[in-house]
């Protein structure tokens, strides 16, 4: 990335200080989390995104391809989450290619931690970093301001408390694949009941050495209940001023077409 | 909005200074070729934003020859919009259109600094943005279909019944046929109670059933989508007293796309 | 302030040539061959690639090869590379100079991602890879310090294409070279070979050339390198239409054994192919949209294999 444009800055400061709201981005409420099993490592998330009380999507997902075998799971700003993996990706992508070697965990994780450390917190993206590489399995978790931690388990975001409540209680040394599922679906499920950030669907994905398996809505705890009565309209109800049908053909294919509305006064070339 | 086959895209014309409605012609949707980019927010924004992309849209179609898909626009919109992280414009843009080589409907939204929310259903922007949700997560429905009752002369009535019958039974499970078959049992006040239908046509069903599929493609949905798209809208701002008069809306087609400028109150 | 009093080395001669760039050819013309030619794959790779994919049609594919020369015994032959791959779709192979080659290689990677991958979060199709990577070589004509990269490149890919089925159908029918176009498959059916004969609209597998001057020529097969003018007559006589992947893997290395000074074998011949995506090379299921590399290296192991069979 050549960097970020500051050009609106300073309007938009002093738009806000003339009392222009600003606008409000969109947010992982969240809870994600990772778990280390014999041969592996699993991470889990919610699917639910906020805009303040609103969910602004009930199905997004929280889990980032970082490279094959490195997956990140991502609370905070959804925006900075979606970009700064997908940044790191791309970086990481091109250093495996010339190095000829896989990419590693923790360069991942360092590489992410030097970024988010060198915009000072103001990037807000939470990150649990988990993978494989041919040193092993790794499961960390990068803050916003660039501090790491190295934890068998971990979680993240607003259901953090409620998603470590249940691994504090359950978890335990050595776990098989599936216990290992199992623990951070239900660590998940804690935050998707528990806590008001985080909602709908379980994601899962399970990092081993030989493949990353991704389970998109693992579990669909809150399927909607079918409506049981349509309230579709009938054809007509809209009352129509003008219409205007624009065919495939009428589409130039390298200019655009612009409506120029029929009626108006036209200008008065002499008088 | 998605509908079977088709999408829709739809705005207000409302352009204000908080309180003061300074025009009721001020269109928020902008077309590039195949693509429909809705914008709301700060109009000088929505001014500046929408020919910056049809700056970036042309220079695309030129490099590359050929139209920009709907979900590489998307990306585009997302990662200029982030490039202005620490500086954004005040919008929340919508992209809708086609797939040009599958056909399939895509949608979706953003927030100020480029987030993309991809949705199966529907998206929603603006001031009346709480309102929009509600309407819509009402009206929407998966493959909108909304069969006029003159649909079951298509069908011999004997066998339209029975078909009934099946669906209130929970016994026929043909996805698409179902949720629009559905709907005549939940809009028409037909008793199907009747169970000698089922012993009459049980045999004759399945093989009329499978050659007359394509009866359903002959509907309109695309008529159907805009009366929802339409009437989500016009109820949603009528309880904004920043959004309103008057709408368009667009729907979009394989083939072709209709513009249509909806009623609406003028206060 | 360096470029303020540096100059370009490439200024015209008065009778109108670049004579760097000429020098530049020069090198190239001394380099070890290489060659690409397009095809198809064999029945089997189709339908693995139908079955992946629900396409009907057949694929096409490309195959590049050429020869790891290696100038002393003691070399180990492990760490050379001529052939790399530049995004999961697009590969490419040289003849020159080694050195330029993989300065190349690192900038054709970096600009699909700067210029292209980070922007549209997909990877740019093969003529744009192309005309970045003709970009930064003819920079090099005309900037001030740099002299001509000394390589001609091969650039071989897959593009996806964004006509729907019909319009591609449409698209054959209009033209009327393609009445020859037709398959017969076992149970007797005729039907239309594929559409996908390249190109960012079509989609399908293309076939670049780039020179130091930095123009670039699609080819249906093709020789750089020493041996590049007897290579094509070559290739003119055994190429035809709708060639199997098989098969062309196959001429490729008789055009090398015609060429090839010392010994063949799978130490000292690289190919990379560009073919149905390669699912084992994912490492990972369930992710919506992924698909295995299309271009890929083929193995020293695999490489003998195809010339015992020669």
């Amino acid at each position: 990335m050549p960097g970020f444009d500051f050009s609106n800055y300073n309007r938009n400061a002093a738009l806000h200080a003339r009392g222009v709201p600003l606008p409000k981005a969109t947010s992982t409420g969240t809870t994600i989390v990772g778990c280390i099993f014999d041969g592996g490592v699993v991470i889990a998330a919610d699917t639910r995104a906020t805009s303040g009380p609103i969910v602004a999507d009930k199905n997004c997902e929280k889990l980032h391809y970082i490279a094959p075998q490195i997956w990140c799971a991502g609370a905070g700003t959804a925006a900075d989450t979606e970009f700064t993996t997908s940044l790191i990706s791309s970086q990481l992508e091109l250093h495996s290619l010339s190095t000829d070697r896989k990419p590693r965990v923790v360069t991942c994780m360092t590489m992410l931690k030097q970024h988010l450390f060198r915009y000072q917190g103001h990037i807000g993206a939470y990150l649990v970093v988990a993978g494989v590489d041919p040193t092993g399995t790794h499961l960390f978790t990068v803050h916003a301001h660039g501090s790491t931690d190295k934890l068998p388990y971990v979680t993240m975001g607003s259901g953090s408390l409620a998603a470590m409540s249940v691994f504090e209680t359950q978890w335990k040394g050595s776990l098989t694949e599936q216990d290992a599922v199992n623990l951070c679906s239900e660590a998940i499920q804690a935050g998707i009941f528990n806590d008001l950030g985080s909602g709908s669907n379980v994601d899962v994905a399970i990092i081993t050495k030989d493949k990353t398996t991704l389970k998109r809505n693992h579990i669909k705890p809150n399927e909607r209940s079918k409506k049981l009565k349509s309230y579709a309209f009938e054809r007509g109800t809209t009352a129509v001023l003008k219409e205007k049908i624009i065919t495939k053909k009428e589409l130039g294919r390298f200019v655009d077409i612009e409506e120029v509305e029929p009626e108006g006064e036209k200008m008065d070339v002499d008088t | 909005m998605v509908g079977k086959d088709c999408v829709a895209i739809a705005c207000d014309l409302r352009l204000g200074l908080q309180a003061l409605t300074v025009s009721n012609n001020f269109p928020k949707i902008f077309q590039y070729g195949d693509v429909l980019l809705g914008l709301t927010g700060l109009a000088t924004d929505v001014a500046t934003v929408s020919d910056l992309f049809r700056y970036k849209v042309n220079m695309y179609r030129l490099r590359e020859e050929r139209n920009i898909a709907p979900s590489t626009f998307a990306n585009l919109v997302s990662s200029s919009l982030y490039e202005r992280r620490f500086g954004p414009y005040f919008v929340s843009p919508v992209v809708a259109g086609l797939d040009q080589k599958t056909g399939k409907p895509f949608i979706c939204g953003f927030d100020s600094i480029g987030c993309i929310d991809f949705a199966k259903d529907f998206i929603v922007s603006g001031t009346a943005t709480e309102q929009l949700f509600g309407m819509c997560e009402s009206l929407w429905e998966p493959d909108m279909v909304r069969l006029d009752l003159d649909f079951r002369t298509l069908f011999p009535p004997g066998i339209f019944f029975y078909m009934m019958i099946l669906l209130k039974n929970g016994q026929l499970n043909h996805d698409v046929e179902c949720s629009t078959i559905m709907h005549i049992i939940c809009t028409s006040d037909l008793n199907f109670t009747n169970a000698s239908y089922q012993s009459t046509f049980a045999t004759g069903f399945d093989e009329f059933f499978a050659n007359n599929l394509n009866l359903l493609d002959d509907l309109q949905c695309p008529e159907d989508l805009f009366e929802t798209i339409s009437q989500a809208l016009l109820n949603a701002v009528d309880r904004d007293a920043l959004s309103g008069w008057g709408a368009h809306v667009y729907i979009i087609e394989k083939d072709k796309v209709t513009k249509r400028l909806l009623k609406g109150r003028q206060d | 302030m360096a470029d303020r009093y540096s100059f370009s080395l490439t200024t015209f001669s008065p009778s109108g040539k670049l004579v760097q760039i000429e020098y530049a050819l020069n090198a190239v013309n001394q380099g070890v061959t290489a060659l690409g030619i397009k095809g198809k794959p064999t029945k089997p790779l189709a339908q693995a690639d139908a079955h992946a994919n629900f396409l009907p049609t057949a694929t096409n594919g490309i195959v590049l090869a050429t020869e790891k020369k290696a100038s002393s015994p003691l070399q180990d032959p492990t760490s050379l590379s001529k052939i790399s791959l530049v995004t999961p779709n697009i590969g490419m192979v040289y003849a020159g100079m080694g050195p330029d080659y993989r300065v190349l290689v690192d900038k054709a990677r970096k600009v699909s991602h700067t210029n292209y991958k980070r922007i549209y979060n997909e990877y740019p199709p093969t003529r744009i890879l192309v005309q970045d990577v003709a970009r930064v070589m003819q920079d090099a004509t005309q900037s001030g310090g740099v002299r001509p990269y000394g390589v001609s490149l091969l650039i071989a890919g897959w593009d996806e294409g964004v006509l729907s089925d019909e319009e591609l159908e449409k698209l054959q029918a209009g033209e009327t070279s393609s009445d020859d176009d037709e398959d017969e498959d076992e149970d007797g059916n005729k039907k239309k070979a594929s559409g996908k004969t390249g190109g960012i609209l079509r989609g399908g597998p293309m076939l670049y050339q780039v020179d130091p001057s930095g123009s670039y020529f699609p080819w249906k097969a093709t020789a750089i390198g020493k041996s590049a003018t007897s290579a094509k007559t070559f290739l003119e006589k055994r190429y035809t239409e709708g060639l199997e992947l098989e098969d062309a893997v196959h001429i490729a290395l008789l055009t090398l054994k015609e060429h090839i000074e010392g010994e063949m074998s799978g130490d000292t011949i690289e190919i990379g192919i560009v073919g149905p995506p390669a699912h084992h090379l994912l490492g990972m299921e369930g992710v919506e949209g992924a698909q295995g590399p299309r271009f890929r290296k083929l193995t020293p192991h695999e490489i003998e294999d195809y010339l015992t069979n020669l």
